[in-house]
Order: C-alpha cells, then sequence, then structure tokens
C-alpha cells in the first residue's frame, strides 16, 4: 500500500542581492534558517535532493556530499537534480516517490541560487548555455528574445496586446505590496502605463514585463503523512502530479504555444480527482509577463485566448477569484537564480498550510504550482490539499 | 572583423557551412523515412536511422516568429540594436532561426515572405534572410 505524504515545512529566505555570499554559503545561511525553524532533528531526516550549487554555466553536482557531512545527516535516498525552472515541483514529486515506495520517511528539498548579472558577461555566458552555438546564437540571442518569440505567436494567434501582459506584471505587484519578503514592496505599486512605458527589451517586453533578478533560495520537507502531523498543525498533502518534457529549442518545428503543460496540468488534475475549478490558489511560473497568460490557458484554467480578459478582469489579483503568484512571483518577489522555481513551492506550500501571512488566501484549500524550465521545455505541475 | 560570435568548424558541420560559402541553405533528409531537418541531429529524429543524406534547400520561406532586440545582450550586438531575430518556416517545412535584415524592424510581420541570404563571420558564412518581394 502506498504511503500517503505531505509537506511538513516549507521555509523561503528573503530575496536580495546577496553579493558577499558565494553560493555554497547561500545553501548554508539558507538552511541554517530553515532547519531552526522546523521541529526536526538530523536522525528524522532519510531523504536528500538539492539542485546543483554555483551558476548555471559551471554547476558543482557534487553539493550533496558537502551538505551531508556538515548537517550530520546519513540518507538512505539522495540526488542532485536539474529541470531548470521545472526542477522544485518534480522535486517534490521524487521525495514523495520515495516515501510512497518505502525508501524514505522524510526527505528534506533544496535550492539556492544566484542570478548572474547580465552585464557582467553573463548575457553572452547564458545565451551560449541555452543556445544552439551554430544555429542561434550567431544571431544575438538571449533569454527574454528566446521568450519574445514564443510571446508574438501567442499575442498574433490569440490577439493578445501588450496591456495583457502588462497587466500581469501589475497583478504581481499588487501581491508583492503585501509581502515583506518581495523585493519590489518598497518599489510601490505600478500601473499598465508604468509598465509600457519602460524601456523596451526585447519585443513584447518591456523592463517591467521582466522578473528581476535576485539571489536566494528555499527549503521544503516532504514526509510522510502521519510524521507531518506530527511536525506541523496542518500539513499540504501532496494529491496531484505531473510532468512532460519537449523540445530542447525554439527552433524545432512544431506549435510554440502547444506546452507540455497542457498533458502534465491534465495528468496532474487526473491524480488529484480535480479540475481547475477546485484550484483556491496558482502559482505559474512567470519569467516574463506573458507566460502566466499562455499557461492558464494551457492549464485549463480558462480557454484558447480567454487568458487576457480573465487577468484583466482582476481574477490573478488579491481578493480575485483565482489568485495567482500570491507572493509577487518572479516579477516582483525576485527570480532566485537556479532556486526560482522553488519560490512557487514555498509559496504554495505556506498557502495550503494556512501560514503565508499577510498574503494568506481564505480557504487555500487546493493550490497548483506549475515549473517550467527552459524557454517553456520542461514542464512540471504539482497540487496541494489541506486534506489527505 | 566582427567580434559578433562565429561557429566553430567541426567535421559534424562543416559541410553545412561549406554549402553556406556557396550560396547554398542545405538540409538533411532521413533517407529511411524521408523526414526533413536542420543538421544538427546525428540521427533522424523521427526514425533513428543515421543514414542521413543533404538536399539544398530552395531558401524561401516565411516568418512564424519575431522579435526586436531593444537592449543587445552583449557588446557584440549593440551596433545593430534594434535587431530582429525571427524564426522562419522553409517551404520544405524546416524551421530555422536568422535576423532578417534589410527592412525596418518595426514593420515585420507574422506571415512574411523572406529568403536566405549569406553573411560573413570571419572566414564562415551564416545564412540570415531578407524580404522576398
Amino acid at each position: 500500500m502506498s504511503e500517503t505524504v505531505a509537506i511538513a515545512g516549507a521555509y523561503e529566505m528573503t530575496p536580495g542581492r546577496y553579493r558577499d555570499v558565494d553560493a555554497l554559503a547561500l545553501f548554508r545561511q539558507l538552511l541554517r534558517e530553515a532547519l531552526t525553524s522546523w521541529p526536526v532533528r538530523p536522525q528524522d531526516v532519510d531523504g536528500f535532493i538539492t539542485h546543483p550549487c554555483g551558476y548555471a554555466n559551471s554547476p558543482d553536482n557534487y553539493i550533496h556530499d558537502k551538505l551531508f557531512a556538515e548537517l550530520g545527516i546519513r540518507p538512505a535516498f539522495a540526488e542532485t537534480m536539474n529541470l531548470g525552472g521545472a526542477t522544485y515541483p518534480a522535486m517534490i514529486n521524487r521525495a514523495a516517490m520515495a516515501i510512497e515506495t518505502g525508501r524514505a520517511s522524510a526527505v528534506l528539498c533544496i535550492g539556492a541560487g544566484k542570478f548572474m548579472k547580465p552585464g557582467a558577461g553573463g548575457g553572452e555566458m547564458m545565451a551560449r548555455a541555452i543556445s544552439d552555438g551554430n544555429l542561434e546564437v550567431p544571431y544575438g540571442t538571449f533569454i527574454p528574445a528566446l521568450y519574445g518569440l514564443v510571446a508574438s505567436q501567442y499575442m498574433a494567434e490569440r490577439n493578445v496586446t501588450a496591456a495583457d501582459l502588462a497587466r500581469v506584471a501589475v497583478s504581481a505587484r499588487k501581491w508583492a505590496l503585501l509581502n515583506p519578503q518581495a523585493r519590489m514592496r518598497a518599489a510601490g505599486p505600478i500601473t499598465i502605463e508604468d509598465v509600457l512605458a519602460s524601456r523596451m527589451i526585447a519585443t513584447p517586453f518591456h523592463y517591467l514585463d521582466c522578473s528581476v533578478p535576485s539571489d536566494g533560495g528555499g527549503a521544503v520537507l516532504v514526509a510522510r503523512a502521519d510524521l507531518a502531523r506530527k511536525w506541523t498543525e496542518q500539513p499540504a498533502y501532496v494529491v496531484g502530479y505531473g510532468e512532460k518534457h519537449g523540445r530542447g529549442t525554439v527552433s524545432e518545428p512544431g506549435d510554440l504555444l502547444e506546452t507540455g503543460a497542457i498533458a502534465s496540468g491534465a495528468e496532474a488534475f487526473r491524480k488529484a480527482r480535480l479540475g481547475p475549478v477546485d484550484i483556491k490558489v496558482a502559482q505559474i511560473y512567470d519569467a516574463f509577463s506573458a507566460t502566466p497568460l499562455l499557461l492558464l490557458e494551457n492549464l485549463g484554467f480558462c480557454g484558447v485566448g480567454e487568458a487576457p480578459a480573465l487577468v484583466q478582469s482582476g481574477a490573478m489579483d488579491p481578493g480575485g477569484r483565482l489568485p495567482v503568484n500570491t507572493y509577487g512571483g518572479l516579477m516582483s518577489f525576485g527570480h532566485t537564480g537556479d532556486a526560482s522555481g522553488m519560490s512557487l513551492v514555498t509559496a504554495g506550500a505556506l498557502q495550503a498550510m494556512g501560514k503565508a501571512g499577510p498574503v494568506q488566501v481564505d480557504d487555500a484549500s487546493h493550490v497548483l504550482i506549475h515549473g517550467y524550465g527552459g524557454i517553456l521545455y520542461d514542464h512540471t505541475t504539482l497540487i496541494l490539499a489541506r486534506e489527505p | 572583423m566582427t567580434d559578433k560570435p562565429i561557429p566553430q568548424l567541426t567535421d559534424f558541420n562543416q559541410p553545412y557551412f561549406e554549402g553556406c560559402a556557396v550560396g547554398e541553405l542545405r538540409i538533411r533528409i532521413c533517407k529511411r523515412c524521408a523526414t526533413k531537418f536542420r543538421f544538427n541531429h546525428y540521427l533522424c529524429p523521427n526514425c533513428w536511422s543515421e543514414d542521413l543524406g543533404w538536399e539544398v534547400a530552395s531558401g524561401r520561406g516565411r516568418v512564424t516568429h519575431v522579435t526586436v532586440v531593444h537592449q543587445a545582450p552583449y557588446e557584440s550586438f549593440e551596433p545593430d540594436a534594434p535587431y530582429a531575430i525571427v524564426l522562419v518556416e522553409l517551404d520544405e517545412g524546416v524551421r530555422m532561426m536568422g535576423n532578417l535584415l534589410n527592412c525596418d524592424p518595426a514593420s515585420i510581420d507574422i506571415g512574411m515572405k523572406v529568403k536566405a541570404i549569406f553573411e560573413s563571420r570571419g572566414e564562415v558564412y551564416i545564412p540570415q534572410f531578407v524580404p522576398d518581394d
């Protein structure tokens, strides 16, 4: 019989620019903050999953060994994994599979990241890391432009405007104003006009259509449900998961709007025996303003071409009928480099646990978290619930 | 001279770039299942055959996706900004990336007809696109 699995603890560092803290030290700071906030000891943890340490171009894949000794843990299950922004919902799934099959009873899942500054050679480095050296890099690619290509089809085929994209950024900022941890809280509210007036990076994305480069990270403790209930009053039960991987480049044939989120979302809903109408909070990866719109459609929260009207109605906002990215998202909380997808998971788990503080949504009975990696290449969808 | 990225020639990519140097846009065709694709596959992505041939594409196609870069990602592209990056579906059904040159980037629409030209980067020629009137 397979075990019921729940999240027993979720912790997110306050994102910022940790200039004097190297990548490994950032993991250490995260662990110090997270582990002292939970009622667990080293002997309780028998599973461990981490993202590689360091920048995307030169990751340290041996970080697990460095941390086992420091933490005094001897796990029976461990891995270092990377699926880009899709990593963290997948991490919860891998932990849940280990627990369901009896390999582990409590799995510590972590990720910390530093976002490389585009100006310091980072732009060219990232272009080379994500684009084909023969067929893409020679044309001056970089991440905003690659998303811009996808967005151009979305806007043309589904009659989406720059103001619709901007409205996503406005909503993220509304949430950030309520979240003391959000990086852009102090910057104050923004309007659609502010977004459209900010400098153009690569069409259709203005500066304020892009996420905020930050350093940070988060940790989640995934456990057998009986242990989770011992460690926390209201665990977040893992009730659904879906995953789908596709193209590794935008310049292979195929419809860029038919993302793997269609399959990963449908799978997660099927396993949870739920539908989009049951979801009270959604955390949807928002590296750029266009992606939550497309993904709301791909995940089935609205029909094809209906996301702009949904978002313009204020549905995503505080008090809206489908609160999205309730902590400010990558766009206004901060994009914490390789740990960015973790902020969606911690924010989603805290909602289901009733511990989201000033951004808590009433009756967050079912929470959907969707991450993607690359330029919408890897898709992972996780559904958490207050009841098993 | 240019500081823009120049593909490094290898045994694998040489037939493609040799084609560019003589004005031919070469694509791969699988001899087993006839699927056509760009050269950057060692095996046919449809059937995993390694029996692959070359074909010369017309170089003609339509823009399917476009972005205009206003803030160049690094120094060697700064003089070009704003510049257009497009995805083009060739008449043969193969998708390519390129810059769309010889036109106002703001005037580029999805569906626009384009044709390939070849731009020198040091010793290497790479395909680019221009409007096909």
